[in-house]
């Protein structure tokens, strides 16, 4: 007889707890705050964001930078970490002309190493040209006999040797990954300088550096030394491992989608995406 | 399997019997010249301990006169070393026999520092007037502090040099005087190149100095701001730190002051000022980049703007101008409470952004400082504002951080241009609210 009744209460139950499982039931308090357009911890945000997607999408002719922050909202999850929510115009890396907009969601967790980013983007450049960037990068670096080397890329005087510009962007690329893996709330990067790079042959479908770049520590003004190697196949993600000169111990990207970091659905085209 | 060598070069036979003093003094003698035709930059491969104990051995033959740029150190790490034209051949060959490998850095070194050279020549022509100056690249300490001597030279009415101190290692430390006449007018102070690094910074000031004086007595606006105030422009703020930046580390930003009990060199000059010093927003650690030092106006080059300053007593805008990051910012730096101008303040940033921005579209963030950057404790422009000087600001310039401080020289004079714009909003304004 019990048994009865409890099995006719199971879906009974069921249907009430529902309604939770929706979220329509009571939620731990959130706090959420707009921030101002000008906050510096939207703008490092943002750029985390992007340091994400220049990593994701490992394409030197796809890179893009900051343009300005339209909106940001900043939501503390008590014992959890802080979630910014962005919307942000970006410029092609190399041109600085506007290439879109992008939404993200950046999430500092108390408890994880690097930020959690999702990150949306419209995209204005034409992206046959830019596989098509990428693809005659990658042909001369296949052909090349003797590796390339070089120094100080931007210079002293901010000059970069026009055939070392791809290396130089390849190196933005993987040095993203870094600088992903290492921002904070608090700590954000700039890529200062290449010191060293030198291309190793391989016979495989890969090109292969290897870098010394110097990045900017905000605000703590420092300059960082680390070591980058980068291995790229158009098409595929960009395989980088690191070593910075304050820790003891290289580290390697994911193989794999990775999401468990974050993610991006890429490039779609909107004209108006509302927050 | 290798062949003999032709003389004169070294035999490698004889290496193996270390110290043949006739081709020391041979290569000695070759070497004397300081030329580095033919000469290479290898960089060798060592696999495992005997390969690194191996180059080791070559080390220790003075006769080849070899440089190590990155000498031995354990296996895997790759060594880096000059060999000279005459000993080239029996180095390769002795690593060849020794089945280390290596690859050729740089194929003739000569033809580097030539190319080098030409650079350098090319940016540091030497100019006999103001108007031959290449406002369009960047220049040494020397040049600038020419370029200060040729201006004043040039327009003796206008401005005068005033030496304001001497910087830690014994150079002097000028501010141009902008000056129509009258006794101790109510002035405008503006620095560039505070943190040597930020090198568009001190580019800017020489191309602000020039504009000065190009435009009194054409333009309407600046001529009647010299008609009532004086302008005060230090263009190399810390002159150790820039002639540093040039012949050793392009990113140093500090002084060059030496640190009691430490190895780590200088301190970080726009946290050496007596506002909120010492606090969160600063190090206390000498080898900081925001070291702020041992107490406040320990650094010579701080103490010498505000003995400047106090002595004055009639500034009425301060300007520091930093890079890079494109902002406009105004106290305070080490507190989160607002000045008591705030908003008057944040009107005039407001007026300067829009007019910088009219000139190409450069968008710059403005606010305080510690709402827009980050939080900074002894910094210049919350210590001139607590001295009673209210429309103390400061610049980042360019860029959002693409070059970051290696900013191209393209870009120096349309920098310069916008940041004019900007400065002479905050200077009319100055002009026209008299306080």
């Amino acid at each position: 007889m019990q048994r009865q009744s409890a099995a006719r209460l199971g879906p009974l139950l069921l249907l009430l707890l529902l309604p939770l499982a929706w979220g329509k039931g009571p939620s731990p308090p959130r706090a959420a705050e707009e921030l101002q357009v000008s906050n510096r911890l939207a703008g490092q945000a943002a750029r985390v964001a992007l340091h994400y997607l220049n990593y994701r999408l490992g394409s030197p002719s796809a890179l893009r930078a900051l343009g300005q922050v339209r909106k940001a909202t900043l939501k503390t999850i008590p014992g959890i970490g802080h979630k910014y929510y962005l919307q942000f115009t970006t410029e092609d890396y190399k041109s600085s002309l506007n290439v879109g907009t992008c939404l993200a969601t950046v999430f500092y967790l108390k408890r994880k190493p690097r930020p959690a980013v999702n990150i949306n983007c419209t995209y204005t450049k034409d992206q046959k040209q830019i596989r098509e960037d990428d693809y005659s990068f990658y042909k001369k670096m296949r052909q090349q006999t003797k590796p390339i080397i070089g120094n100080d890329i931007p210079d002293s005087y901010g000059n970069i040797e026009p055939a070392l510009e791809p290396a130089w962007a390849l190196a933005v690329a993987g040095s993203s990954y870094l600088m992903w893996e290492k921002s904070t709330e608090n700590l954000g990067y700039f890529m200062a300088q290449v010191k060293n790079v030198k291309q190793w042959i391989t016979k495989d479908d890969s090109i292969d550096f290897d870098y010394s770049v110097v990045l900017h520590e905000i605000p703590t003004q420092e300059m960082i030394s680390c070591h980058l190697r980068v291995i790229w196949t158009p098409g595929h993600p960009l395989k980088v491992k690191y070593f910075c000169l304050s820790e003891n111990q290289w580290s390697e990207s994911e193989e794999g989608s990775g999401t468990e970091s974050g993610s991006t659905n890429g490039i779609f085209n909107e004209k108006e995406a509302h927050f | 399997v290798f062949k003999m060598p032709p003389s004169p070069s070294v035999h490698p036979a004889q290496l193996k019997m270390k110290g043949l003093f006739v081709f020391a003094v041979l290569l000695a003698a070759a070497f004397s010249r300081e030329t580095f035709v033919g000469n290479q930059v290898l960089r060798i491969f060592v696999a495992d301990e005997a390969s690194v104990e191996k180059v080791k051995e070559l080390e220790e033959l003075p006769e080849l006169q070899l440089d190590f740029w990155r000498g031995p150190g354990g296996q895997d790490v790759p060594i880096d070393v000059q060999v000279p034209f005459a000993s080239l051949q029996a180095v390769k060959i002795f690593l060849e026999s020794n089945c280390i490998r290596y690859s050729i850095l740089i194929d003739d070194l000569q033809s580097l520092v030539d190319e080098e050279q030409t650079q350098m020549i090319r940016q540091h022509f030497m100019p006999r007037s103001v108007e031959t100056f290449n406002y369009a690249s960047y220049h040494t300490l020397d040049e600038i502090y020419d370029f200060m001597d040729l201006l004043v030279a040039a327009n003796p009415n206008l401005v005068s040099k005033i030496q304001i101190g001497n910087s830690y290692e014994g150079r002097p430390i000028y501010v141009l005087k902008f000056s129509t006449g009258g006794t101790k007018r109510p002035a405008i102070w503006l620095d560039t190149g505070i943190h040597s690094r930020e090198w568009i910074t001190q580019a800017s000031g020489v191309w602000f100095a020039k504009k000065i004086v190009d435009s009194y007595g054409k333009d309407p606006s600046l001529t009647s701001i010299l008609d009532n105030l004086d302008i005060f422009l230090e263009i190399v703020t810390n002159p150790d730190g820039f002639a540093f930046t040039h012949t050793t580390n392009r990113m140093w930003r500090k002084t060059k002051s030496v640190n009691a009990g430490s190895a780590c060199i200088g301190v970080d000059p726009n946290r050496n000022w007596d506002a909120g010093f010492g606090g969160d927003g600063a190090s206390s650690n000498p080898c900081s980049e925001t070291y702020h030092g041992p107490y406040a106006n320990s650094e010579r080059e701080v103490k010498a703007i505000v003995d400047f300053v106090k002595s004055h007593g009639n500034i009425k805008a301060f300007i520091s101008i930093h890079s890079y990051t494109q902002l406009l910012l105004y106290p305070y730096g080490y507190t989160s409470t607002r000045a008591a101008d705030y908003q008057e303040l944040d009107n005039i940033a407001k007026a300067a952004v829009a007019a910088l921005s009219s000139l190409y579209g450069t968008q710059y963030r403005y606010g305080s400082i510690i709402t827009t950057i980050y939080q900074a404790n002894g910094g210049t422009i919350d210590w001139t504002y607590n001295q009673g000087i209210k429309y103390s600001f400061t610049f980042e310039l360019r860029d959002t951080g693409r070059y970051g401080f290696l900013l191209p020289a393209n870009q120096i004079i349309p920098t310069a241009k916008e940041t004019w714009l900007a400065l002479m909003t905050i200077m009319e304004y100055t002009r026209d609210h008299p306080y």
